[in-house]
């Protein structure tokens, strides 16, 4: 068996109540690490074509990687893989929390969930006696994530669902400690097979191939991260809410259901607010992780709970046009109890306010208005009332009650919270990303937009390169499985340090705009020696070099097979576009239309080595072996 | 003629407001200089805040337009732009 993995996928099935442990599939491994890019293998050899999502047929699949359940920083995650019931396409989302780490612990590197059960039941499984025991849940069906977690055993590592999962509201999530796998409605699949919880433990360890200079190397990671002024300074102080002010700044904060970029009470909901005002004194983190992103707040009558990120603050605070940061904290806390994603909650609930302010929506929401909101996230994660119709997102209100020009999502999931007409690279990267419009399959608008060397976001060099390089990058770093903010780290503390707007700064950002794309994508394909920290930790685990081009490599592949996987399913090249509201209308005073989406698309395909209609070309597929 | 300034969180906490309102300013460089002199007390310290902003207006940064000498009108916003990463 490699290192770095347990070597083995459980096999769980719900109707017959059996189950199964099968050697880990060496040969898949090879080609797609784990997590994410192992499970899309799995889901698309052993689904056919058409299933319902919310089906019995359909798998769920919990995928670890080779990182995991090691002491790497940011490296223990878990991914979700099934068929999404919001897109009808690929689904997946990965989650931070202690999940992974029982996973490895229990020796278990994949586990698949099969068909459906006949009433509500939860998983315990133990590893080290190779047992699952398949346990009623009834007493659990309702609780809310929090108290469905706090009433099972200390000893397992658990992932759970809450009443949204249940209720089959399309964007709940899967939630493991106070960490959410969020996107694309993986939390619903897991409540169709009426599965409420899987609580896994063990006690093995991580077998690796050079222990020692694993340990050495990561020691000298730690201090990297501490040193960064990222992982180590903004994300650590602030939180993820720490660019607030930035998108703010750059016009890019999703304000009044994406009507604006610029929310004048932005500040009041920035993670510098929060650190100054709300928090509690607790930063929290994923299992040995030392950036520490996660905030802890008290949400009245609750206590102290999980603070908002910044997708929330955006989605949930600008994009409402509420400023009231003790609010979102608490719509944040409800969210998260109920188990569902605050991006897709936040964006659906702005389109509702839209809907209601042109006429075509009689309901007493407004933007600005808190009035209500409360009781409407509970409505729609029990499906009661108007929230029963909110629960199935923004595309189905909008076949409801019309408004697909201003309706904001990309395949069905809603876009998260960076404004594409300020960064054109993310918008190629929502409009063809294959899980829908979401920003961390790839975090384009980190080299454009936001991150401390940036090109100009509004022209159309390497607008179709990026999204490339990074979605493929992604789609490696959610296989190992490690958390994303990791490529953060990627420009060094001296770029940072830079006064913008020095000669030095501006000569490098001049070079890199105008670098040509097959350079920068050439570059980042040379397969040689593991240089970052990623790269050295497979090498160091798995035995097998892991360098740029390895990565770049099987980070295409995993593309590539998602989008066969969606081709199969019927999606086409009509749903890489992006909402009307952003190709047609202009928030920047010198543009005169939104986003060229037009202009790089064709390109975006052709670099990809796609048809023009954006299918695979046979001769792609075969150079990156992706079997189909 | 009126333009708005977005300060970063260090800033406004130093000035005690959020946002300026700045009268007469007709280009970036007049922009700047004006939010410098609300520092009167303490210039080197709008010097330390300001190191690593980037200046936008209205989302731009003035590096891809005119510099310190884009011009400004009635309306717009100036921002003090950090670098940060979030998710
Ligand atoms: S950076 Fe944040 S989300 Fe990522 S692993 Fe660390 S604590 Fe978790």
């Amino acid at each position: 068996m490699i290192k770095g993995y347990a070597g083995r996928v459980l096999e769980v099935d719900l109707r017959a109540r059996t189950f199964s442990f099968a050697p880990l599939d060496e040969e898949i491994a090879r080609l797609y690490i784990g997590g994410k890019g192992y499970g899309t293998r799995l889901l698309y050899d052993r689904t056919p074509a058409g299933i319902d999502p919310l089906g019995p047929e359909n798998l769920l699949i919990f995928a670890t990687g080779p990182l995991n359940g090691s002491v790497a920083p940011q490296s223990n995650r878990f991914a979700v893989i099934c068929k999404s019931p919001l897109t009808g396409g690929i689904g997946n989302a990965t989650c931070g929390g202690s999940f992974a780490l029982g996973m490895k612990k229990a020796g278990i590197d994949i586990l698949i969930v099969t068909h459906r059960a006949d009433r509500p039941l939860r998983l315990e499984i133990d590893g080290d006696r190779d047992a699952v025991e398949f346990l009623d849940a009834g007493d659990l069906w309702g609780q809310g994530t929090y108290a469905t977690q706090k009433l099972l055993s200390r000893k397992h590592q658990h992932a759970v669902i809450g009443p949204a999962g249940e209720n089959l509201v399309l964007f709940a999530g899967i939630v493991s400690n106070e960490r959410i796998a969020g996107r694309t409605g993986v939390g619903a699949v897991m409540g169709s097979k009426l599965l409420k919880a899987v609580s896994v433990r063990g006690s093995r360890k991580l077998d690796m191939e050079d222990p020692e200079k694993f340990k050495a190397y990561t020691k000298e990671v730690r201090k990297l991260f501490e040193d960064h002024p990222v992982l180590g300074e903004s994300m650590k102080r602030y939180g993820t809410g720490g660019i607030v002010n930035t998108t703010n700044g750059r016009n890019i904060l999703p304000t009044r259901n994406f009507q604006k970029g610029h929310f004048d009470r932005a500040m009041d909901i920035s993670g510098e607010f929060l650190e100054d005002h709300e928090l509690k004194g607790v930063k929290t983190s994923c299992i040995h992780c030392p950036v520490t992103c996660g905030r802890d707040v008290e949400v009245e009558g609750v206590g102290v709970v999980k603070g908002p990120e910044y997708e929330t603050l955006a989605l949930l605070g600008s994009n409402l046009e509420i400023g009231d940061i003790k609010k979102v904290s608490e719509w944040n806390y409800h969210a998260d109890d109920l188990g569902m994603d605050t991006i897709s909650l936040g964006a659906t609930l702005s389109f509702a306010m839209e809907l209601v302010e042109r006429g075509m929506l009689d309901a007493t929401l407004h933007f600005g208005d808190q009035t209500g909101i409360t009781e409407l996230i509970q409505d729609i994660g029990h499906r009661r009332g108007l929230g029963a119709e909110l629960a199935d997102g923004t595309k189905r209100l909008a076949a409801k009650y019309g408004g697909h020009d201003f309706a904001m999502h990309v395949k069905g999931l809603e876009l998260s919270a960076y404004d594409p007409r300020g960064s054109f690279a993310q918008g190629v990267e929502y409009a063809t990303t294959n899980r829908g419009g979401c920003h961390v399959q790839g975090a384009s608008m980190y080299m454009e937009s936001v991150g401390p060397l940036t090109i100009n976001p509004q022209n159309l060099k390497l607008k179709a390169d990026i999204p490339i390089m990074q979605q493929n990058i992604a789609c490696a770093i959610n296989s190992m499985v490690l958390c994303i903010f990791t490529t953060y780290g990627m420009i060094p503390k001296a770029v940072h340090e830079m006064d913008p707007s020095s000669f030095t700064h501006r000569a490098l950002a001049f070079a890199f705009e105008n670098l040509p794309g097959w350079m920068l994508r050439g570059s980042m394909r040379i397969k040689g020696k593991p240089m970052l920290w990623f790269e050295k930790w497979l090498t160091y685990i798995t035995g097998t070099t892991f360098s740029s081009g390895h990565l770049q490599e099987i980070g295409a592949r995993i593309f590539n097979l998602e989008r066969m996987y969606n081709l199969r399913e019927g999606l086409s090249a009509a749903d890489d576009t992006l909402p009307p509201r952003i190709l047609h209308e202009s928030t920047f005073p010198d543009m005169d239309s939104g986003h060229p989406l037009h202009l790089l698309l064709p390109r975006y395909y052709k670099k990809r080595g796609w048809s023009a209609d954006g299918v695979p070309l046979p001769r792609t597929l075969e150079k990156l072996q992706v079997r189909v | 003629m009126s333009v708005a300034v977005q300060l970063t969180y260090a800033m406004a906490k130093e000035l005690g407001a959020q946002r300026l309102e700045l009268e007469g300013a007709k280009t970036v460089a007049d922009v700047l200089r004006m939010t410098r002199e609300r520092f009167a007390a303490d210039p080197a310290r709008y010097d330390e805040l300001t190191r690593v902003a980037a200046v936008a207006v209205n989302g731009v940064l003035v590096h891809y337009k005119r510099g310190a000498k884009t011009p400004v009108r009635d309306g717009d916003t100036v921002a003090f732009v950090k670098a940060a990463a979030g998710g």
